[in-house]
Parts: C-alpha cells; structure tokens; sequence
C-alpha cells in the first residue's frame, strides 16, 4: 500500500507548523532549564532531540497505515501496553520514589505515557458504530469502556503515578461524554462522581498525596515541605512580571528552588523567562493546536476518526491545562508533564504518535 | 455520517476553551503584573544574601610599636535558620561533628528567633582547624550551616596589660535595646572594658557588605557585589612594654597594681593590676563556666586595681601634711616635735611606728624615717580642713581622668563633708587618724601617683594618659594627645625642695624606710606607707604596702606608685617594685657597638 500523493497534499500543514513551534519554544525553554549559571550539560537536550527524531520516524509509521487499520487492531496495542504498565510494577526503575519507567536495552521508558493515545484509539474503536447510529450510551454500554480504563488506570495509580492516572480517567470521560450518554447515565457517573471524592481521600490516597492537597488549600501550612514546591513555582511565574526576565535569566529555576523544573514544573522555566507577554504566546500556541485537534475531530471521514481526533485533543488539553494550573498554584501538585514543554522522551514519542495519528485522520478525510 | 447533533458538542468544547484561556489568563495578570513586584522581591530574596564583612577592629601599639592588640582570622560557624531543611538532621549532625550540645543550638538560634530567617545566626565563634574540615566535608548533609572567616581580636600578651587594653565580647541584648548602639548588631563584638571600651568609637571599623547569589541550598554561587570593610584605627599608646614586663614580673603572683607615668606629660608608661584575666578569652566567645569563675573569683581579676582599688594611703599621705604645713608655715624646716614612741591625746595613746621614738625629729628625719608623732602635732597643727585643702590642690580624692573607663573617687574628709554625711562635727581625734593616713581616707594609686607627680614637678601635674595618638588605617594621624595641666599649684620654691630632699633621703639615707630600695646609677625620690586595713568590726585585716616615688630626683623622668594588697610594710613589697622599673629605665646604656666589637674579639 503506498501513500497517495492526494494524501500528501491533504497533510495538515497547520497542524504541524503549530506542533513543530510548540516543540521549538519547548527545546529552546529547556536548554534553559537545564543549565546552571556555571555549567551546562547538553545531555537532556540530546536526548530529547533523538526521541524527537525517533518521533518523526513513528509519524511516518502511523500515518503509513489508514487509522481504521490501526484502530481495529487497537485491541492489541492496549493488552502490550497494559502488559508493559505490569512489567513496570514487577521489574520497574525506581526514580524519584516511584516505579513508572522500564529499562530495556539501557534505554528506559515509561509505558503509561503510551497508554494514554491507545486507550483513545481502542475506546474509539469500540464506540464509534454507536456515535454513529446516535445512540445515548446506557449504563450497559459504559461499563465495559470503563473496566478497561480502570484496569491500567488502577496499575498507573499503584505506581504510583497519579497524574497520569488522572488524564486517562478524564479522557476516558471526555469520550463516553462525547459519544453521548443517557440522562440517567449522566445521573449515574455524577453520584459517583460525588462520592468518589470521599471514598478517594478516606480509603485510596496516600499520605504524601493528602498532604499535598492540603497544602493546596493553605500553602502556608507547611512552606519548608509540600508547600514549598507550590510557593516556589508561584514566585518564579510571578517574578517574571509582564516581560519576563529574560531567556537563561531565570533566577528561580537555576538556583534549584523549584524541583522538576525540567519535568513537570517545566512552565515555571517559561513564565519566568518570558513573562505575561511569552506566556500569552504559549498558551495561545496550545489553545490552537487543540482548537485544531477540534477541527480535525470536526472533518473526519468518520466517526472513529471524529471521536480519536477529540479524545487526542483531550489529552493535550487536559495536561496543558492541568500542568499550568499547577503551576500558578490553582490545582494542586500532581506530576504530568506539559506536552512538546516538558523533558521526557516517552511524553514526547506519545505525543508526536498522537500527531501522526491526527494527521492520518485529517489526511485521510475525503476519502470513501 | 455524522449526525446533526455533533456540532452542539464543539461548541461546548470551544466555550471551555475560551473559558481555560480567560481563567489562565487572570490568574497570571494577577500573578505576574499585579503580584508582579512582590513576587520579584520574594525571588530575590530567595537568591540574594546580604552578608555582613566584619572590619578588622584598629591595632594598638605600644610607644615602641610592639603589637599590644590585633586581629587574626578565625572560623566562625552560622547557621541560616531558612535553609534548614530538616531541623532534627542539622542540628543532630552538627552537635555530632563539633563540641557543642544540642541544646546550646537551640537557645542561639531562639534567641535569634525575632530576626528574618534568612539572618545567619552564629553558633559557635573561633572553631578549630579540625572541626571546620569536619564540618565542610558534610555539608551536603547540613544545609544551613555555614563556615564564616572573620576577624577575631587577638592579645599576643595574654594576660599581660588585661586591664589597659581591656577586651572585647559579643553585644549583649540589652545593650542592643539601647539607642547608644543602635548601629550594633546581634554578634557583633564590641570594647567593653579598658581602652577597647574608651576607644570602642575610633577601634571599631566600618563593617563591609557583600551581596551574594546562593542556591536552594545556601550555598554561595557568586559575589554580586561587595563594599569592602574600613578597619579601624590605630592606637599608639604611651607604654612602653619592656618597663611594662618588668612591672608585671615584679607583681607577679600579688594582689595590687602599679602605675609609672613620665611627670612632665602624664604620659603613662606602664600600669598594672593583679591579678589579671586573659582578654582572649573574651574575644572568642567566653563559655559560662569561664565567665562564672572570673566574676565569682575573690581576689576580684576584672577590677583596675589602680583606678578602681581604693586603699587608706598610711604614711605616703605624710607628704600631703608636709606639704601644707611648710606652706602656710605652720612649721618651718627647723621646727621639731619629740617622739617618744607615743602620743597622747584624749583618752587614748597614738603610737609611733618605732616602739622606742625617734626623739627629737624636724621634717627632713620625720620623712625619711615616717615619724608618726611628728605628723601628729603637724596634723593637729594645720587641722582637717587645711590638710583637704592640700589634698584637694593635688587632687587627691578626685578622679586623675586618666584615659580608662571606670575610674574611681577617692576620699580625702572635711569638716564640711562629714556634716554632710554624718550630720555631725568634726573631732581632731580623727586628724589624728587623717594625719598618717588611716581613718576616712581613701585613695586610689593613681591618685597617688599624681602625689609624687606634685613633688617631682614641684607643683604641676598632668593628666595620666595612655593613648598617644590615633592613626587611621591610611597611616593619618587623626588626633594626637597633648599634655594636660591637672593641677598647678603656686608652691614656694624651699617648700617642695624640702619635701623632695626628703623623699631622696627615705631611699638613700641608711636610716631611711627605703634604703633598701637604692639604686646605684640614679637618685630615685619616696615615701613608704603602710596601710592598716580595718574591716567593719574593727578587725585588722592586714597591712597594705605602699610606695610612690620620683627619679631621678634632679630631673625626674619617672613617677611611681605601688601598691600591693596586704603586703606588709612598704619598704619591703612595695618599694622592690619601683626599684624594678627604674633600675631599668635609668641603667646605663651599654654602647652596642662596643659590645659587638668586644663579641668579635
């Protein structure tokens, strides 16, 4: 099978400029981040810089194939994944407190990150003839698209890797709302979805993870502890003041107050180099690649198509939105990472195969 | 095909994008443009430490240049309370590696509990060689604890000259409250005794200050910017060490001081009081159980025996009376009482020294052998208020306004004053007393050496000072001290001649209390005195040797006193003393070269 070159011209251009200068200022705020005023180390930079090309690579790949193709045999993408996320549990890397990464052939990765685009798609797959004989979901039809999120959502969270656990949860949501659901199913998910709050806190969360909500609520409570981080990303976003202080300036980050700056508090880097002006260019740059996600869910040949193009979007939406929040200390400290922002190479790959798959639907959406 | 019912779906989701955007969008307007400013402040408060650099405090030289007081570096530790990341861990570590209790930690960084955390609070001053490298190689596992190197008082002659030069210590709380060191902080040390008191203003430099860039750790990254400090200035006093040495020596193992002065300046050249404390101690940061042994030792270390000791002056005060009594010509150089070994008055026989009498005795023997009954009839003679007078023209009983903080009054009484503190009259039982100066006279060696001044300068004295000049650390003479006139008296030529050929014969004549003081090369000037201590129940608590002199007597250059505390008489413990210094300062200089030359053969 060979690419038509109709399909080449129908490759959404907008979407890849907006992605490739997503990626840009991210490369660019990370060699930031990961350097000191005395010494720099290019390691993270060539890391990242090589899971970007194994990422174009995998473009390539996924676009290769008709996303309907993939899609059908999404089944089998989800029971690996899921068999990695038990791998990790079993023979995990322990960084940081927590087992989320696999090493294999001394190149480490972190499972869960995949999880997140192939849940989208396997969820897709399952819904889509629904969607489109537009038939509200029943609770019947809900559960088994639940069990499943459940299932690595559970294994994420034991990690324990809440963040990610979390996104895939809400995307998860995001969908079954998308493909509609019944009055009473919405009645339903909304009494749990009231009582899930105290079971959580009383039975399933952690002490560090109390803590840091509370901590949330009241960030003097303990400004040496968990506070700390929070009160630390506050004042370096805020210290940048309207201008920022300028690229490599950033006292904050350099100094080692805030930790993970390279991870998931990589937007404290940004808004206190760039300011208010640079991070309304960030977040202009996010709120359109969704916006474009939208458009592609919009124009798809399909309804598969319609529903994987949302549910991608909702992945990028929800981590941009929740990682920022974070950050400027309106949601409370959980570690996701910011997309295209953020140093990883497992978040960066999940992200451009999330690309790849996009530009498959949109390329492929006046097709018969 | 896609339904009709989709698009609802979109426009929700764009609503939640303009929602997402308008919501971030707030926050960070609130964050960064109206917080803005405090959130700069807080972050440049997190990376930027204003680090005090200590001035080194002014050097002080004797007249010859010898280092009397400097400084040398040492290592102070400092804990910076916001950098602490774990309280337990650092305090525990560090009470580990160095000797220092946990609990003494603890109440330092309490006491410090009203300042900005990010103040670096001393813990421990002047720590050693091996506890610095200790601590250094841990750091990583005390964040907030931090090596300083600053300058540390040093007093290369330890306990030698404690009481002039004084010391320096740590300001205490009060005294910070106070508006008089209002430019004092919490560590900063400070004179607090001697001429680093009286000079704490010229001494004391102006401290430096360093902006530096420090980590989450508190590490230092870099020095932003630094005011280097401004030491202070130099002191040259009037001492002269190697007269100073020897005076020491020659108390050595006495309660009691001594003061030599040059009396045609007042310059003083070298002043002692035993027993004496190591000021070293005070500027590294005195431990309790040192400051308890000093203040609760009995023998008193920390008082300035020569301005602050008040002694009856025994028979030294007889040239008071000789004085007077030749002025106003009471007696004249002939007149003669007889001594018979007592002298009845009242009721009761006031005995002579010499059990068998002088027999009959004019002034010149009366001094030179301390007559006792001689003095009696003068003291009788003149009557009280003409021997105050006297004493007060000397000034006597006054402080001398010697250059140290804390000098005392004397007492020399007057009918006057004893109406004003007794409400009662004044009985010549008590002249009697007066007149060898026992009963309500007390004076302080200094006072007394401004005695022998009076003689040796027939008339003038100066007022005592220690500190030569002040040099900044430019190398400027910013003020150099002239003599001051402290009294000038108007005396008879034949008045001091008489008294001063008298004092040259108590130490040059056989029969004179001093003989034994002689010196060969020089003719040295007077007077013994030895002092019944009574305590308050009449007890006699022993005797106080006392002995002022001048030398050499044709043209004196020196003037000393002496006193040592329950020493017996004044010929034999006193008067050794000032034989010592002037044997040394008057001893005929051998010519250098000759000497070499005789080496070299």
């Amino acid at each position: 099978m060979r690419i038509d070159k109709r399909r080449l011209y129908h490759l959404d251009w907008y979407l890849i400029i907006n992605g490739l200068a997503l990626f840009a200022v991210g490369i660019l705020n990370l060699i930031s981040a990961t350097t000191s005023f005395y010494s720099s180390s290019y390691n993270f930079i060539i890391k990242q810089l090589v899971a970007f090309f194994i990422g174009i690579i995998i473009i390539f790949v996924v676009t290769y194939y008709d996303y309907r193709v993939i899609a059908n045999h999404s089944k089998w993408l989800y029971l690996s994944a899921l068999f990695f996320i038990l791998l990790v549990l079993v023979i995990g890397m322990i960084a940081g407190g927590a087992k989320r990464w696999i090493s294999v052939f001394g190149i480490s990765f972190q499972p869960s990150e995949f999880m997140k685009p192939i849940l989208v798609l396997y969820l897709a797959n399952m819904l889509y003839e629904k969607k489109r004989e537009n038939l509200p979901l029943g609770l019947k039809d809900i559960a088994w698209p639940i069990l499943l999120t459940f299932v690595p959502f559970v294994l994420i969270v034991k990690q324990p890797d809440l963040g990610t656990g979390v996104i895939i949860a809400l995307t998860c949501l995001a969908i079954l709302w998308f493909v509609g659901l019944k009055k009473s199913t919405y009645a339903v998910l909304m009494a749990v979805g009231a009582l899930l709050p105290f079971i959580a806190w009383n039975y399933l969360m952690k002490p560090y993870q109390k803590m840091r909500i509370l901590s949330f609520i009241n960030i003097d409570a303990d400004p040496s502890g968990f506070g700390y981080h929070a009160k630390q990303a506050m004042i370096a976003v805020g210290s940048g003041k309207f201008f920022g202080k300028g690229y490599m300036a950033g006292t904050q980050h350099k100094l080692q107050f805030i930790p993970e700056h390279h991870t998931d508090f990589i937007y404290t880097v940004f808004g206190e180099e760039w300011g208010f002006l640079g991070s309304i260019v960030l977040f202009t740059l996010f709120i359109s690649f969704i916006y474009r996600c939208l458009k592609i869910s919009l124009n798809a040949h399909d309804e598969l198509g319609s529903i994987i193009a949302f549910g991608i979007g909702s992945i990028i939406y929800l981590q941009f939105t929740i990682n920022v929040l974070m950050a400027i200390h309106l949601a409370p400290v959980v570690g996701i990472p910011l997309p295209f922002i953020s140093y990883g190479g497992s978040s960066l790959l999940s992200v451009l195969a999330s690309v790849g798959i996009l530009l498959n639907i949109s390329m492929r959406r006046y097709m018969f | 095909m896609k339904e009709e019912i989709t698009p609802s779906k979109y426009k929700w989701c764009k609503w939640i994008l303009i929602m997402t955007m308008t919501v971030l969008l707030i926050r960070l307007w609130h964050l960064q443009v109206m917080q803005g400013n405090e959130m700069r402040k807080l972050s440049e408060q997190n990376r930027i430490r204003v680090k005090k650099v200590i001035a080194p405090r002014g050097v002080i030289y004797d007249r010859t240049g010898k280092v009397l007081a400097d400084t040398r570096p040492s290592f102070n530790m400092y804990i910076t309370p916001e950098d602490i990341k774990d309280f337990n861990q650092t305090i525990d570590g560090l009470a580990k590696l160095i000797s220092i209790n946990r609990e003494e930690i603890v109440d330092k960084l309490k006491t410090a509990s009203g300042l900005p955390p990010s103040f670096p609070v001393k813990i421990k001053s002047d720590i050693s060689m091996d506890e610095v490298a200790k601590v250094e190689a841990n750091r990583v596992y005390l964040p907030g604890v931090n090596i300083q190197i600053e300058p540390k008082r040093s007093y290369p002659y330890g306990t030698m000259m404690a009481h002039v030069l004084g010391y320096v210590s740590e300001i205490n709380n009060d005294e910070l409250k106070s508006k008089e060191y209002k430019n004092y902080s919490p560590g900063d040390y400070m004179g607090k005794y001697g001429l680093e008191k009286m000079y704490e203003t010229y001494l004391r430099g102006k401290d430096g200050e360093k902006r530096v860039e420090v980590d989450a750790m508190g590490r230092e990254i870099r020095t932003l910017d630094i005011i280097e400090p401004t030491p202070g200035n130099a002191l040259y006093l009037n001492i002269n060490m190697e007269v100073q040495a020897i005076a020491e020596k020659a108390l050595e193992g006495k309660k009691g001081g001594c003061i030599a002065l040059e009396p045609k300046t007042g310059a003083v050249i070298a002043l002692v009081s035993r027993p004496a404390f190591d000021p070293n101690k005070f500027a590294s940061g005195i431990t309790k159980e040192n400051w308890k042994a000093i203040i609760t030792d009995k023998s008193h270390p920390l008082q300035n025996r020569v301005t602050q000791g008040r002694y009856p002056p025994g028979s030294v005060f007889k040239i008071v009376l000789a004085l007077k009594a030749l002025e106003s010509k009471v007696i004249n150089e002939k007149t003669s009482f007889t001594c018979r070994g007592g002298f009845p008055f009242g009721k009761r026989v006031f005995k002579c020294w010499k059990k068998g009498g002088h027999g009959s005795v004019a002034i010149h023997r009366a001094i030179v052998e301390s007559c006792d009954v001689f003095f009696y009839n003068v003291g009788l003679k003149l009557g009280i208020d003409r021997i105050h007078e006297m004493a007060d023209m000397i000034g006597l009983g006054e402080p001398t306004g010697i250059d140290l903080p804390g000098e005392k009054h004397g007492l020399v009484p007057s009918s006057e004053w004893k109406k004003k503190t007794y409400g009662e009259p004044w009985y010549e039982g008590e002249t009697v007393s007066v007149a060898i100066g026992q009963g309500a006279v007390w004076l302080t060696p200094i006072q007394l050496v401004q005695l022998s001044t009076f003689v040796a300068n027939e008339g003038v004295t100066f007022r005592p000072q220690i500190v030569n000049r002040i040099v900044s650390p430019e190398g400027k003479t910013i003020k150099t001290f002239e003599p001051v006139i402290h009294s000038n008296a108007q005396l008879r030529k034949e008045v001091t001649k008489t008294v001063k050929e008298a004092m040259q014969g108590v130490v040059n004549e056989p029969s004179g209390t001093a003989y034994g003081s002689r010196i060969q090369y020089v003719h040295m000037g007077g007077k013994t005195g030895t002092a019944q201590s009574v305590g308050e129940k009449g007890k006699n608590l022993g005797d106080h040797a006392w002995f002022i002199a001048f030398a050499p007597v044709e043209e004196p250059a020196i003037s000393i006193s002496v006193l040592v505390e329950y020493g017996g008489h004044g010929s034999s413990f006193a008067a050794p003393v000032a034989k010592a210094i002037s044997e040394n300062l008057f001893k005929p200089k051998v010519d250098v070269k000759e000497a070499k030359i005789r080496e070299n053969r």
